[in-house]
C-alpha cells in the first residue's frame, strides 16, 4: 500500500506528538525525585542531589515494605500463571460436558471489580481467621487475579496447533511433559504478558492489603506509599517523586525483560469469531 | 481423559470457590443487613430486607454516582482507550522499527507505572504550577486549575494514559495478522485507502476489538486508586464514581453493610456490560 | 504417565499444605517478656508522640514493670482511615492492640459495637481521675453511662487572626469579637482596605471531612443555642432556626460578601496546610476559625516557624451568633487511651494508661505534641502555659462542647460536609440545604428518630 510522503511525514509528527503527551506527566516525577526542596511546581532542580534516594532506602522499614510487595506480587504471579495454565489446558483441548458454562461463568468473574467486595471478604478472613496473614493475602489476590488469567490463558493456548503435542505424545511424553516441552514454550509471550498483568496488578494494588492487613510491619510498597501521601503532615514531595520512581522500577524491570515476547502476546483474535 | 480435566481444573476451581465466589454469595447476603464496622450495629447484625436498597435509590447522591461512573466509563474506556489505541497502532503500522519500538515504549511506559503513581505524576502536572500549566502560559493562556475546575476531565484523561497502551498493543498484534496479499489484492482492484480500512483491515480486527472493548471496560469499573488518590473522589462529588461512593459509605460512614449494596449495583454493571458484549461478539467458546 | 500425575499430585499437595500452615503464624515474644502494644495514629514523618516515647519514658516504664516489652506501632494515616483501620484490628483478638488511641468522639461508636472494655471500675480506685478537666469526661462517657477511656489530648477552636493585616485594615488589635456580625464585618474591612489577602478562612471542602463540620458548621451552630443532637430525648434536630442561621452565615462568608479563600486552597485535602504553613506566614490570610493545634506550626521545629508568633497572630474566642450566654464558644475534641475488650493483658495495659497520666508524663508530652493537656493542674506549670498561645487554648475549654455522642453521628457528618460545600459553592441557597440536609439525615438515621426544632 502506497502513502504518500507529505502524509508520511503527517504520520511521524503525529507520533511524535503523541508520544511528547505521554513523556511530558513523569517530567515532574523525574525533577522532583533528584530535588529536596522540590513541590508540585514544575522546575529544574537548583541542586541535583540523590538526598531523597537515599533517605528512602536507608529506613529499614521502607525496604521491608519493598520485600513485602514482591514477595506478594511475585507469588501471586507464579500462583496465577501455573493455576491458570493448568486449567486453561482441558479447556483449550478437551470436549467437556461444562465447557461452555465454566468458560461464561470465569468470563462473568472477570467483569466483578474485587474492590467491591471487599467487605464480605474481610468478614471471611474474620471467620476463617486468616486476617493479617501476608499469605493468604497473596492467596486472595491470585484468586481475584484467576479468571482473567484463565481466560487469556486458554486464548493463548488455543493458538498453539495440537499437531505439534500430538507427536510429542507419539514419541511417549505425558501430557504433563508435552505441557512443559511443547506447549509452553509456545506460549511464552502469553504467559509473559499473564505475568506481568497480574504482577502490576496487585503491585499497585493497595486497597487489598490495605483491608486485610493490620500489623504495621506487613504492609507492602503499595500501601506505604499511599500512607505516605495520605497523611496530613507536610509533605515532602521529593521524598514522594523518589518513593514512586523506585516503586515503579520492578514493573519496569519485568517488563523490559519480557519486552521481546510481549508483542506477540496481545493477539486477543483468535477470542472470538467477527 | 476427563479424570485428568478434573485434575487440572480442581486447583483453580479451589481458589475461586473460597476467594471469589464465596465473597460474592455473601456480598448478596449482606446487601441485606445493617452490618456496620462500629457502633451498635456492629455488635449485632440484623436482617433489614430491601432497606438498604430503599435508601439507596432514594440518595440523590447515588443515582449521580451511576450516571458519573457511566461517563467515566465511557469516555476513559470506551471511546478514550480503545480509539486512541487504534489510532496510535494504525499510524505505527508499517513504519521503521526503531521508532516503532521507540514510540511504543513511551507509551507502555504509562501502563507499567502504578496506578497510584499515575495519580501522583498527574496532581502534579496539572498543579496550579504543574507542567501543563507552565505550557499554557508558555504559549500565553491562564492557568487552569484543572482538578479543580475539570475535575472529571482530568481523571478521564490520566486514566487514558494510563490504560491506552493495553489497546495499542492488542491493536498491533491484531493488524499484524491482516495478511499483506488481501490488502494488495484489495489494492490491484481499484480500492481507496478508506475503502480497504473498512472492508478489509475492519472485519478481521473486529473481534480483538469488541474483546479489547469489553476487558476495557471492566478492568475501568474497577478503577479505585487513581481516582482516590487524585481527587477523593471531589471536589463535592463531581468525581464520585461508585466503587468511590461504595468507600465513602463502607469506610467513612462505616456503613458496610449499605456499602455492599452498592457493591451489588456495580456487580450487576459489570455483568449487564459483558453480557452486551458477548452478544454483541457472538463468543465461540 | 502415571509419575507425572503423581508429581502433579505432590504439587498440589504442597500447595495445600501451604494454605493450611500459613494461618498458624501467631505473635510469641521472645525473651519471655509480654508484649503491650501500643496504637495511635501518626501524622507520618513529623510524629510527635513518637518523639515523646522515645524520649526515655518507655525505659522508665519498662524498668519499672522488667516483664513487660512496651510495642509502638503507630498507624501513619488520614484520621477517617484511622478509625476504619484500628476498628478493624479490635474485631479480632489476634490484631486487637492492648492500648489503643480512640478519638473522643469514636469512642462512644467502638464502645457500643462491644470493641472496648468499660473503665469505671479501674478509675474508682485511681486518685489521678480527680485531676482530669471535669469538662473532657463527658467526652469519654459513652450513651450507657460508662466511661471508656482516659482523655489524653483536648483541643479548643477559635479565630487566628493576623495581628499586621488588621492594624493595616485599622482594626483593633487585640481583637474580641462579640457576634458573627463583627467577625463577618471585619472580614468586609479587609477585603476593602488590602490587596490579595484572603480575608477570612473556614474549612467548606469535603475533602477536609470532620474539619468542615466541627470547625466550621458546630463551631457556629453550637454558639446559636440549637444543637445537632438532642440528648434529652435521643432525636436528631434536622431543622432548626440555629442550622439556617449558620448555613446563612457560611453563604454570606462565600457566596454572597465573596471574603472566604479561592476554592481551588479551600476545596483540596491540603488547605489547612496551605491556610497555616503559607498563607498565614506570608500575611496573606487575616482571619481563620480553626483549632488550637495549628500554632504548632510556627514553633521552632515546626513547619513553618515564625518568629515572635504572639506580636504578629491572635488567637480570639469565637462568639456566640448574638453574644448571648456564655459570650464566646468552642468545640472541642481530643484523644483518649482506651484498652480494647480483646486485647489479652488489661491489667498491663492499666498500668500504662496510669503511667502515661502520670503529671510529669502528661505534661511532657503535651510539650511535644503541643496539643492541650487534659490535667487542671497543667496550668500551674510555668513551662506549659508560657507556650504561645497556650494560656488562650486552654482558657476556651471552659466553654466546650462536645459532639453528639451517638453512633450515627460520622454518617450524619457526612451530610452536613455535603451541604456545607453546596452552599459555599453557591449550589444550594441556605434554605434549600436545611431541606436537603434533613432529608439526608432521615435517611441514615430513620425519620423516626429525628425533630424540627423550634
Amino acid at each position: 500500500m502506497k502513502v504518500s510522503k507529505k502524509e508520511l511525514v503527517i504520520h511521524y509528527l503525529a507520533l511524535i506528538f503523541l508520544a511528547i503527551c505521554f513523556l511530558l506527566p513523569f517530567l515532574w516525577l523525574v525533577f522532583a525525585s533528584f530535588d529536596q526542596q522540590a513541590t508540585q511546581a514544575i522546575k529544574l532542580p537548583e541542586k541535583w542531589t540523590l538526598d531523597n534516594f537515599t533517605a528512602i532506602l536507608s529506613d529499614p522499614s521502607n525496604i521491608r515494605s519493598f520485600a513485602i510487595g514482591l514477595f506478594i506480587s511475585l507469588g501471586q504471579a507464579t500462583i496465577v500463571v501455573i493455576v491458570a495454565g493448568l486449567a486453561a489446558y482441558p479447556l483449550s483441548r478437551y470436549r467437556l460436558r461444562y465447557k461452555r458454562s465454566f468458560l461464561l461463568t470465569i468470563l462473568f468473574m472477570t467483569s466483578l471489580p474485587i474492590t467491591a467486595v471487599m467487605v464480605p471478604v474481610y468478614q471471611l478472613f474474620l471467620f476463617l481467621n486468616i486476617q493479617d496473614s501476608i499469605i493468604f493475602t497473596t492467596i486472595f489476590l491470585a484468586a481475584s487475579g484467576l479468571p482473567y488469567a484463565i481466560w487469556m490463558m486458554k486464548n493463548f493456548m488455543d493458538a498453539v496447533p495440537i499437531e505439534l503435542e500430538e507427536s510429542a505424545w507419539v514419541d511417549g511424553a505425558s501430557v504433563l511433559t508435552s505441557m512443559r516441552k511443547v506447549v509452553g514454550p509456545l506460549m511464552l509471550p502469553g504467559i509473559f504478558t499473564i505475568a506481568i498483568f497480574t504482577f502490576t496488578g496487585s503491585w499497585g494494588n493497595f486497597f487489598v492489603p490495605y483491608i486485610l492487613l493490620q500489623t504495621q510491619e506487613k504492609l507492602p510498597a503499595s500501601v506505604t506509599l499511599y500512607q505516605f501521601f495520605g497523611n496530613y503532615g507536610i509533605i515532602e514531595y521529593g521524598k514522594l517523586a523518589a518513593f514512586s520512581m523506585l516503586y515503579t522500577m520492578p514493573s519496569i524491570i519485568l517488563y523490559i525483560f519480557a519486552q521481546k515476547y510481549m508483542s506477540k502476546g496481545f493477539s486477543l483474535g483468535g477470542a472470538s469469531k467477527g | 481423559m476427563h479424570r485428568k480435566a478434573i485434575l487440572f481444573l480442581s486447583p483453580s476451581w479451589i481458589l475461586l470457590l473460597l476467594f471469589f465466589i464465596t465473597p460474592m454469595l455473601l456480598t448478596f447476603g449482606f446487601a441485606f443487613t445493617n452490618l456496620s464496622l462500629t457502633g451498635t450495629d456492629a455488635a449485632n447484625i440484623q436482617f433489614i430486607g430491601f432497606q438498604n436498597f430503599t435508601n439507596m435509590f432514594q440518595d440523590p447522591e447515588f443515582r449521580i454516582s451511576v450516571f458519573r461512573t457511566l461517563i467515566f466509563l465511557l469516555f476513559s474506556a470506551v471511546v478514550g482507550q480503545v480509539v486512541l489505541g487504534l489510532i496510535l497502532a494504525l499510524l505505527m503500522k508499517e513504519k521503521r522499527r526503531g521508532f516503532r519500538r521507540f514510540i511504543g515504549v513511551i507509551v507502555i511506559a504509562g501502563w507499567v507505572t502504578p496506578e497510584i503513581v499515575v495519580a501522583f505524576c498527574w496532581v502534579a502536572f496539572l498543579s496550579d504550577a504543574g507542567t501543563f500549566n507552565a505550557i499554557l502560559q508558555g504559549i500565553g493562556f491562564e492557568p487552569i486549575t484543572w482538578l479543580f475546575t475539570f475535575p472529571m476531565v482530568s481523571v478521564i484523561i490520566a486514566n487514558i494514559w494510563h490504560g491506552t497502551a493495553f489497546s495499542m498493543m492488542v491493536f498491533q498484534a491484531a493488524l499484524d495478522d491482516v495478511p499483506k496479499s488481501v490488502q494488495e489484492a484489495a489494492v490491484i482492484d481499484g480500492a481507496s485507502r478508506w475503502q480497504i480500512f473498512f472492508r478489509v483491515t475492519l472485519p478481521i480486527v473486529k473481534g480483538s476489538i469488541v474483546t479489547n472493548m469489553m476487558l476495557v471496560t471492566l478492568q475501568t469499573l474497577g478503577v479505585f486508586t487513581l481516582i482516590y488518590t487524585m481527587t477523593g473522589g471531589g471536589p463535592g462529588n463531581a468525581t464520585q464514581i461508585l466503587p468511590i461512593f461504595m468507600y465513602n459509605q463502607a469506610f467513612v460512614n462505616y456503613q458496610f453493610g449499605y456499602g455492599t449494596a452498592i457493591s451489588l449495583v456495580l456487580l450487576v454493571i459489570g455483568t449487564v456490560a459483558s453480557l452486551l458484549y458477548m452478544r454483541f461478539m457472538k463468543v465461540k467458546l | 504417565m502415571r509419575k507425572r500425575v503423581k508429581g502433579f499430585g505432590l504439587i498440589l499437595l504442597i500447595f495445600v499444605l501451604a494454605l493450611m500452615t500459613a494461618c498458624s503464624s501467631s505473635d510469641e515474644t521472645e525473651s519471655g517478656k509480654k508484649e503491650l502494644t501500643v496504637v495511635y495514629r501518626s501524622p507520618g514523618s513529623v510524629d510527635s508522640l513518637k518523639n515523646f516515647f522515645d524520649s526515655g519514658v518507655l525505659d522508665e516504664f519498662e524498668k519499672e514493670h522488667p516483664d513487660i516489652d512496651v510495642k509502638i506501632t503507630p498507624i501513619t494515616a488520614s484520621e477517617g482511615d484511622y478509625f476504619s483501620k484500628v476498628a478493624l484490628q479490635m474485631k479480632s483478638a489476634e490484631t486487637a492492640p492492648d492500648v489503643v488511641s480512640e478519638d473522643t468522639f469514636m469512642l462512644n461508636s467502638d464502645a457500643n459495637a462491644g470493641y472496648l472494655d468499660p473503665l469505671d471500675d479501674r478509675i474508682a480506685d485511681w486518685e489521678e481521675w480527680d485531676n482530669i478537666i471535669e469538662n473532657l469526661k463527658s467526652g469519654v462517657t459513652a450513651e450507657d453511662g460508662k466511661v471508656y477511656g482516659v482523655p489524653s489530648t483536648s483541643d479548643s477552636r477559635g479565630l487566628w487572626y493576623s495581628k499586621e493585616l488588621f492594624q493595616e485594615a485599622g482594626l483593633p488589635v487585640p481583637w474580641e469579637p462579640k457576634n458573627w456580625e463583627e467577625v463577618l464585618d471585619a472580614a468586609i474591612t479587609i477585603k476593602e482596605k488590602t490587596d490579595g489577602v484572603t480575608p477570612l478562612f473556614m474549612q467548606v471542602g469535603k475533602a477536609n471531612g470532620e474539619a468542615v463540620s466541627m470547625q466550621t458548621l458546630e463551631m457556629l451552630l453550637y454558639g446559636t443555642g440549637d444543637t445537632l443532637y438532642d440528648d434529652s430525648d435521643k432525636k436528631w434536630v434536622v431543622d432548626s432556626p440555629g442550622l439556617l442561621d449558620s448555613f446563612r452565615f457560611i453563604s454570606q462568608v462565600y457566596d454572597v460578601e465573596k471574603v472566604g479563600p479561592d476554592f481551588s486552597v479551600v476545596m483540596s485535602g491540603q488547605s489547612g496546610n496551605v491556610a497555616f504553613q503559607q498563607l498565614f506566614p506570608q500575611k496573606k490570610l487575616a482571619i481563620a476559625l480553626d483549632g488550637s493545634w495549628n500554632a504548632r506550626n510556627w514553633a521552632e521545629n515546626g513547619a513553618a516557624p515564625i518568629e515572635n508568633v504572639e506580636e504578629k497572630i491572635g488567637f480570639a474566642p469565637m462568639p456566640t451568633q448574638n453574644g448571648q450566654e456564655p459570650g464566646a464558644i468552642t468545640m472541642s475534641g481530643g484523644w483518649a487511651w482506651a484498652i480494647p475488650s480483646k486485647a489479652d493483658m488489661k491489667e498491663e495495659s492499666w498500668e500504662f494508661i496510669q503511667f502515661l497520666m502520670e503529671k510529669d508524663n502528661s505534661i511532657n508530652r503535651s510539650l511535644t505534641d503541643g496539643n492541650l493537656n487534659t490535667r487542671t493542674d497543667a496550668v500551674e506549670v510555668e513551662e506549659y502555659v508560657n507556650r504561645p498561645f497556650a494560656k488562650e487554648s486552654q482558657a476556651y475549654l471552659e466553654n466546650a462542647q462536645f459532639r453528639p455522642a451517638n453512633d450515627k453521628y460520622p454518617a450524619v457528618s457526612t451530610q452536613l460536609q455535603t451541604v456545607v460545600e453546596a452552599i459555599a459553592t453557591g449550589k444550594l441557597t441556605p434554605e434549600d440545604a436545611v431541606q436537603q440536609y434533613k432529608a439526608g439525615v432521615e435517611r441514615v438515621v430513620g425519620k423516626e428518630n429525628t425533630k424540627v426544632a423550634e
